[in-house]
């Protein structure tokens, strides 16, 4: 069996440099030393969890993790074809809804978990902020299968317990994850209104919503 | 026989009983955490300890030792009595003056300030002549240093709100570039707002300004308001300014965007500090998040690390902003009493803050 030893360092630290161009070319090298797809995925994805850390210990920021993303998103695109062919075609993303319940204009942390969610794989629909709560409703029912809200007051944190009591009487309660965040909502208070994930930052969100 | 507990809080509020010992893990692992994220030094044994006597003080309220009382101010304005819980206020009506005059004459204010009930700069250019108006109204009656204040609040020159594209957005479609072109135009934009806004309030009579939550945008708007100062100093040599963080750490939503060569994104307290007091600050407001899942003794260890390490790097006076959610407090509406004195006096004994 072939040691990929060093292709495995070179996509890793690829990935941790960020540049899209660094991650193509390592992806390209690794190709051309006979590492399969999947092996190659592998490589990427340590990387990508330990830009994940960086991030969350303030070493690297917003626009590093989403320029990781845009290589990871591209390195994709030249494996597809191989992961098809071997019937391993790169599975569906799982769908997530996310918003800043309806009342409350904040949107600077709920828009950061969402591109959170985004690098770590997930197919997001960001509603934005002021979101109607039929909104989330009409999302679950669509296939999301993730339902994210943020509210940062505390007369708009009520809204969260309002949305999953629709969800509740729509029928649509046991179908979705329901996440809620932002500065006044606690754990506790996530236990109270029946949310299933709580997060004290974005990347917490995102470590939890992966753990499920 | 059961090991003595102390009753004590976690960081969302909620009464807990911890022994002594549970008390002294957390409050050496919550410093720790600090020291570990900021590249700053732990707690010694000694600030540990005496921490430990705060927290595990028998009396619900404590307080200082005589001698070491330390300026108190409030932000926001007469908004913690006009506003509803919303917005942390106690939805008692009254004017902009009454609330003023109260903070002076009842609650002990060494200073004070102006708002607008949007406490924002951008939503005040519009009507900068009536607060002119009113900051001269009040400044005939009140006797304490009477600023006027406001967020920088960046966010408001993004879409939906402004007039340039909202980089949250355009990052996820992965126009990273385009995302950081927008951030510097706004924090440029911001700058001469600031400019505009402090400088006419100031001819008003205002003694100076207070930038509540610099950074809560990010790292734009973190350098937006440092600019905005520095033009606002050049402007008004005189005038006292306060820069407050909005948060423990920059956000790096530009990432890669200076201050006088250095990269704002992700500087804690000890290193914010160095930058206000380049741009003119005569004040630095340092902020400390809480973490509503651990107890208290690990959010006042932590946040009293940060400070500490703060007033010992910051060339001005620090200011530490103690409230929900903040300085080691509870992420609690109605903050309680026995954390808020607990965390006020910790941070004047034993992180050296020059005023709350």
């Amino acid at each position: 069996m072939t040691d990929f030893t060093n292709e495995n360092k070179m996509l890793y630290d690829a990935m941790v440099a960020y540049k899209v161009p660094g991650i193509t070319e390592a992806v390209d090298k690794a190709r051309k030393a006979g590492m399969p797809a999947t092996a190659v995925i592998d490589g990427l994805s340590a990387g990508m969890t330990q830009v994940g850390v960086l991030f969350e210990r303030g070493k690297l920021f917003l626009p590093h993790v989403l320029s990781a993303a845009a290589g990871m998103k591209k390195a994709m695109e030249v494996l597809e074809p191989e992961l098809l062919k071997n019937g391993q075609g790169a599975a569906k993303k799982e769908s997530v809804v996310m918003g800043t319940v309806e009342g409350d204009v904040h949107d600077i942390g709920k828009s950061i978990c969402s591109t959170m969610l985004q690098c770590a794989g997930f197919e997001v629909h960001d509603l934005g902020r002021d979101v109607p709560k039929q909104s989330f409703i009409d999302e679950v029912r669509k296939g999301c299968k993730f339902c994210g809200m943020s509210a940062l007051m505390t007369t708009t944190m009520t809204v969260q317990r309002d949305v999953i009591g629709m969800l509740k009487d729509a029928g649509l309660r046991d179908r979705v994850v329901v996440m809620v965040g932002g500065a006044p909502v606690t754990q506790s208070y996530a236990d109270k209104i029946g949310a299933d994930v709580y997060g004290e930052s974005a990347s917490e969100t995102v470590a939890r919503v992966k753990d499920l | 026989m059961a090991a003595k507990e102390f009753y004590t809080r976690m960081g969302d509020g909620h009464r807990v009983a911890m022994t002594k010992e549970q008390i002294m893990a957390d409050l050496q692992a919550g410093s720790a955490d600090a020291a570990d994220m900021g590249g700053i030094k732990a707690l010694d044994s000694n600030d540990i300890e005496a921490l430990c006597d705060i927290v595990c003080d028998s009396n619900r309220v404590v307080g200082v030792r005589p001698g070491m009382e330390v300026p108190l101010t409030y932000d926001i304005g007469q908004l913690d009595f006009t506003g509803d819980n919303g917005n942390s206020g106690n939805g008692v009506d009254m004017g902009r003056l009454e609330g003023a005059l109260l903070h002076e004459r009842a609650l002990g204010a060494d200073t004070f300030e102006l708002a607008h009930s949007d406490y924002s700069i951008k939503p005040v250019k519009p009507i900068i002549s009536m607060e002119m108006q009113t900051m001269e109204e009040v400044q005939n009656e009140i006797v304490i240093p009477y600023f006027y204040g406001a967020m920088p609040n960046m966010g408001l020159y993004y879409a939906p709100d402004g007039p340039y594209g909202n980089p949250a957005d355009l990052m996820r479609e992965f126009k990273i570039e385009e995302a950081m072109g927008e951030a510097e135009k706004s924090a440029a934009h911001l700058a001469r707002d600031i400019e505009y806004v402090a400088t006419k309030i100031y001819d008003a009579g205002a003694d100076g300004f207070d930038f509540d939550t610099t950074g809560a945008a990010g790292d734009a708007d973190f350098v937006g308001t440092l600019n905005g100062v520095e033009a606002l100093r050049r402007r008004c040599p005189d005038a006292y300014i306060n820069v407050g963080a909005a948060g423990e750490s920059v956000m790096g939503i530009h990432g890669s965007i200076e201050y006088r060569g250095e990269v704002a994104a992700g500087l804690y307290p000890h290193q914010q500090c160095k930058l206000a007091a380049k741009a003119g600050a005569n004040v630095f407001g340092a902020v400390v998040n809480t973490n509503s899942s651990k107890s208290l003794s690990w959010n006042l260890a932590r946040a009293v690390t940060f400070v500490k390490a703060c007033t010992a790097a910051s060339p001005i006076p620090v200011h530490v902003n103690m409230g929900m959610g903040v300085g080691g407090i509870p992420m609690f509406e109605t903050a309680p009493i026995d954390a808020v004195t607990r965390c006020s006096k910790a941070m004047v004994e034993i992180a050296r803050v020059d005023g709350v």
